[in-house]
């Protein structure tokens, strides 16, 4: 509690630009950008400052942050953050600014886009660095919440062909529609946060902690049989919106419809707030039923991993295919974590950086593709490497990263998940996961071929160029965070081990 | 060891420049001399490395930096290892690669200038990659540079992106390379829980490490039945068939048996069954190229098959003629290919029937052609005729006597198949296309005339070469070399009465030359994809839209539905809210009194 309140900074940096936008008219379009990728740039810095501030060596939750709220009922302001945090808390960053970035050729109210932006991702911000329980909560809904206006007003919707047994739902629920898509992610996201609120309540009841902080219920410990189904509730909970199958259906048509930035957000990092809420909240606080359920979360995530791989290479449309391998990526998240050894879970968080930076990356190039071409078909493309050669490139860069090639950030991370599948003695696990990079192999190269190599562009694609002025921006800073952490892993495996060792701790030290 | 570091910082320089700044690389010319420099440069250190390494069984030179941690430990290193099999193995990268760089000065002088940098840019890539994995201080770099060469081929075998069988043979190279993959990750992994590191020195390992480490070999290696991509991956230029697809890359597979020794050298079910694939591999693919009509085809068959012979060599529990045969084949070849991309600057036309009577035209690209060949056919004093000698001693003493007489076969049928090209290609009477054939220029000439130097006298230089590798060789010659000899050399003879004399017209096995062009194993895997894997994706694609979220739309229905009947309750008439209003009343009443009652 000492020093520069830089995490207040962060978190508050959107929020505070977010609210002053609001006085901002509309038609001073310059004016909304600069200030929101400013503002987005300050919380980058400050993040990056984080990191600098944290004590790797003393390791712990460091750069605590207390203000009493409501004292009566033990809630407060309480920010620190540990090693998982500084990580994520940097991803969130990056990849915000990015967003911020590509949006900036957007024109339909803008503000207003920028304003929810920038809202959310304050929320995002706040989940990481929340040590109360309650704050967090409030944080993840903030989150949350805003994506339903964004995919409802700025979104694109899709045909869906009427097919088997319940055909006779999709009139009804206008599946596709963009309006379906926000629906359907809300609704199936807020019940995901009953249970949450459900467990946090009882978490806090059965520990007989005076406070939400999670330190204090850690410390006091929440006896087992609380435990048993309180853990489930959250991996559920969280789960759903770590795309845990089959929880999972909100994601392909909720990615699919968003705009650019918010489909860069949600899957890029969204994703990742279910995946540490489970890890951060669910294993570290009810140790012992994570041991007893960790088998199953390990199967679900098999599932998740092949499953979701198969799913994105069954599709043709693009954004769906980035869709269902944000699936299947984040199955390797929750694989690593169902480890429950300091390999998998170093992998689990690892993935989750390498993934929100390589998936955000795919999104913003799906989104120039989209906005230029029109068109999400890939296997109607071919040859567009000729007109937008720097969309090609970086295109390739993220699927590398996505297939698991080495010198790039998403090798890191799913080969540390292996290691911690095999060391805990899981064989179909690791096997899964390998399989799970191969068939990701198979479809990223199909489809790179298919949307940038061969003969064309065809014809109908006349309006296609590559990307100009700030969307470069946007590129080169994913692009070039993926390389960097993939050729030099310690720059964040040093955080994130040393958050592992903590969090492990609760198991009864590194297994 | 500072020249071992060098000969890989030198191009990772060059790689890095010409990919940051695309000016310089668009510019062409001057972008190939950067890469070429570079490439000249890590071959001079490379051999000066050469000259400084321990042989093995002294303590290696290692320079290493912590790149893992788990726990505060660190589990992984990445460096240099700079030893008596990563030595030599640099010094083949480099020297070919070189060579390979030098010569695509002229082969590719024709293309756009963008085009030409992006070209220099992968081969600087690939020396770098390449390094990093013959240099590799662990299991861990070895494979992730094992990936990057991989990557460097399916970039340079689609390196004409805009030809439709380029895109394809590219895509296909990685999609079967990485499938063999999945059991060398699994072997790494393996080895990591067994022994906690990535070390191939570790005791605890077990043989169950090396057998899926063999799985990757196999794709990599091109072995029967993943073999597949190699002929396909002929797409690419010549020059980058010769440098990846026939002396290193392919290779790399053979190199991680040799530097993995220690985990291989007891698993005895492993090696016997590596001589037996080894061998297979031999034979299907001689027997393939033998009835090939496109030149590269040919000797990507040929690669495919020597490959086969070292993976049988080594199946015999000593690895160095393996080893060996891979340092001389690496030169051999990748003369051959050069001497191919040569033909085919000369004709445009990769089809032997395009060719013929170069000869005349081309008389030292025929004369270097020709030493490839013959080193290949294992002619005696000829390098190639010193390490197959070696390996099928090695395999003769292992007592693997069915790999061994099928090895034996193929040293007849190799130099047939050779000297058939040779002859069509160079002799009798020319083609139109060969009319107007000309020589290649001196830039083009002169690595090959280098590469030719070796492919002869590389030989002579077993003795140092296995005092380095730890294992004393001297030549003698044994009746399996005799054999062998004989065989090769009447191999030769036919070759040549039945393509340079027209003789001996009766020898055509139909049968074959149909099964081949089925092309049975590619069959199975086109199918496998086809039939298998695209149909059980869409269903899975399928399944998640039309059940999986059909129901949680179901879900959402019922709520409506729901919803909308409850509604009902809602008439919005005073008297059935008085009804409502009376009933409750009783209720509670009733309630009431019984709870009187009761207290």
């Amino acid at each position: 509690m000492n020093g520069f309140p830089w995490l207040a900074l962060t978190v508050l940096a959107p929020l505070v630009a977010g609210v002053a936008l609001l006085a901002v008219p509309a038609q001073s379009r310059g004016t909304v950008r600069v200030v929101s990728v400013f503002s987005t740039l300050v919380s980058l810095v400050a993040s990056v400052k984080v990191a600098l501030a944290y004590d790797l060596a003393a390791g712990g939750v460091q750069l605590r942050e207390s203000l009493p709220l409501l004292p009566s009922v033990g809630i407060g302001w309480e920010l620190g953050v540990d090693g998982w945090g500084v990580t994520l808390l940097l991803l969130t960053a990056i990849t915000i600014f990015a967003g911020a970035c590509a949006t900036w050729t957007l024109e339909d109210r803008d503000k207003d886009f920028y304003i929810l932006l920038l809202v959310l991702v304050a929320g995002v911000f706040g989940v990481f660095v929340s040590l109360d329980l309650f704050l967090f909560f409030l944080f993840y809904e903030i989150a949350v919440l805003p994506m339903y206006l964004l995919i409802a007003i700025w979104g694109s919707s899709k045909e869906v062909k009427r097919l088997g047994p319940f055909a006779f739902l999709w009139d009804r629920l206008d599946v596709g529609g963009r309006e379906y898509a926000a629906m359907k992610l809300t609704l199936m996201l807020l019940i995901g946060s009953a249970a949450i609120l459900v467990g946090m309540f009882a978490m806090v009841q059965g520990s007989g902690s005076s406070s939400f902080n999670m330190l204090e219920i850690a410390e006091r410990g929440v006896p087992e049989s609380v435990q048993l189904w309180v853990f489930p509730a959250l991996w559920l909970g969280f789960g759903t919106l770590a795309g845990v199958f089959p929880f999972h259906t909100w994601s392909p048509d909720g990615h699919a419809s968003a705009p650019t930035a918010v489909s860069m957000l949600h899957a890029g990092v969204l994703m990742k707030l279910g995946a540490f809420g489970v890890m951060r909240v669910g294993m570290v606080l009810c140790p012992e039923a994570t041991v007893t359920w960790a088998p199953l979360v390990g199967a679900v995530a098999v599932i998740n991993v092949v499953y979701g791989a198969l799913g994105a290479a069954s599709q043709s449309d693009l954004k769906y295919i980035v869709a269902y391998s944000s699936v299947s990526h984040m199955g390797v998240v929750m694989l690593g974590a169902a480890t429950l050894t300091p390999e998998g879970w170093n992998g689990a968080v690892y993935q989750m950086f390498a993934h929100g930076l390589m998936t955000g990356l795919l999104f913003a190039l799906v989104g120039l593709i989209y906005g230029r071409a029109h068109d999400r078909e890939i296997f109607g493309m071919g040859g567009f490497a000729k007109v937008m050669p720097g969309v090609a490139v970086f295109f390739t860069l993220a699927g590398l990263s996505s297939l698991g090639m080495p010198g790039f950030a998403g090798f890191i991370a799913e080969f540390q998940v292996f290691m911690g599948a095999l060391a805990a003695g899981h064989w179909v696990w690791a096997l899964a996961g390998i399989v799970g990079a191969w068939i990701t192999a198979v479809y990223v190269l199909r489809a790179t071929r298919a949307i940038f190599w061969g003969e064309g562009p065809p014809a109908r694609f006349h309006e296609l160029s590559d990307a100009k002025g700030v969307e470069w921006v946007a590129l080169v800073v994913l692009g070039t965070c993926l390389l960097v952490f993939g050729l030099w892993p310690r720059l964040l495996l040093d955080y994130i081990d040393v958050g592992t060792l903590q969090h492990l701790a609760a198991f009864g030290g590194a297994s | 060891m500072s020249y071992a570091i060098l000969a890989i910082v030198v191009p990772a320089a060059s790689f890095l420049v010409l990919a940051l700044v695309w000016p310089l690389r668009h510019t062409g010319r001057p972008a190939a001399w950067l890469s070429t420099a570079a490439a000249l440069v890590s071959l001079a250190c490379a051999v000066l490395a050469l000259g400084e390494a321990p042989a093995m069984g002294a303590p290696p030179e290692l320079l290493t930096w912590p790149w893992l941690v788990r726990g505060g430990e660190v589990i992984a290193d990445v460096g240099f290892r700079l030893d008596g099999v990563s030595a030599p193995m640099l010094v083949v990268v480099t020297f070919v690669a070189a060579c390979v760089q030098v010569y695509s000065l002229g082969y590719m002088a024709e293309e756009p200038p963008a085009a030409l940098g992006r070209y220099y840019t992968w081969h600087s890539l690939f020396i770098v990659a390449m390094g990093g994995l013959v240099i590799a201080p662990n299991l861990l770099q070895l494979v992730a540079g094992w990936e990057l060469v991989g990557l460097c081929s399916y970039l340079l075998i689609g390196f004409y992106w805009r030809k439709p069988s380029a895109g394809k043979a590219a895509v296909k190279a990685v999609w079967v390379t990485r499938f063999a993959d999945i059991g060398l990750m699994l072997g790494l992994v393996l080895l990591y829980v067994q022994t906690g590191g990535f070390s191939w020195e570790a005791q605890a390992a077990t043989s169950a490490v090396a057998a899926f480490l063999f799985l990757g070999v196999m794709g990599k290696s091109a072995q029967v039945p993943l073999h597949v991509w190699l002929p396909d991956a002929m797409e690419g230029p010549t020059p980058v068939s010769a440098l990846l697809h026939a002396a290193t890359m392919v290779a790399a597979g053979v190199f991680l048996v040799v530097r993995c020794w220690p985990l291989f050298e007891h698993a005895d079910t492993l090696l016997l069954a590596m001589s037996w694939i080894g061998a297979i591999t031999a034979l299907v693919a001689a027997v393939t190229a033998t009835v090939q009509t496109d030149i590269k085809k040919i000797l990507a068959y040929s690669t495919c098959s020597q490959l086969g012979y070292m993976v049988a060599g080594l199946g015999s529990g000593e690895m160095l003629g393996g080893y060996f045969h891979l340092t001389t084949h690496a030169f051999f070849k990748a003369l051959l290919f050069l001497g191919a991309g040569s033909v085919i600057h000369a004709v445009h036309s990769n089809e032997l029937g395009d060719m013929g009577g170069l000869g005349r035209k081309t008389r030292t690209t025929m004369v270097l052609f020709g030493i490839g060949t013959f080193a290949l056919a294992g002619l005696p004093g000829l390098s190639g005729f010193f390490s197959k000698d070696l390996l099928l001693e090695q395999v003769a003493h292992a007592g693997q006597y069915g790999p061994l007489a099928i090895l034996l076969f193929v040293a007849g049928l190799t130099p047939f198949y050779m000297m058939r090209a040779w002859c069509l290609a160079f002799l009798g009477e020319p083609s139109p296309k060969a009319a107007h054939a000309h020589e290649s220029p001196a830039v083009m000439l002169a690595p090959m005339a280098a590469l030719a130097v070796l492919a002869v006298g590389l030989g002579y230089a077993g003795g140092p070469f296995g005092a380095m590798v730890g294992e004393p060789y001297t030549f003698h010659l044994t009746p399996v070399g005799i054999i062998a000899t004989v065989v090769g050399l009447s191999g030769l003879g036919l070759g040549y009465a039945k393509y340079g004399l027209g003789k001996l017209q009766g020898l055509e096995v139909p049968a074959l030359a149909a099964v081949v062009r089925a092309a049975p194993v590619d069959t199975f895997w086109a199918q496998a994809w086809s039939r298998g894997l695209l149909p059980f994706a869409k269903a899975i694609g399928w399944f998640d839209r039309y059940v999986v979220d059909a129901l949680v739309n179901l879900t959402g229905w019922v709520a409506i539905v729901a919803a909308e009947r409850a509604r009902t309750i809602q008439t919005g008439r005073a008297r059935d809210y008085l009804y409502a209003v009376a009933l409750g009343a009783v209720v509670v009443a009733a309630a009431g009194t019984i709870g009187g009652i009761s207290s």
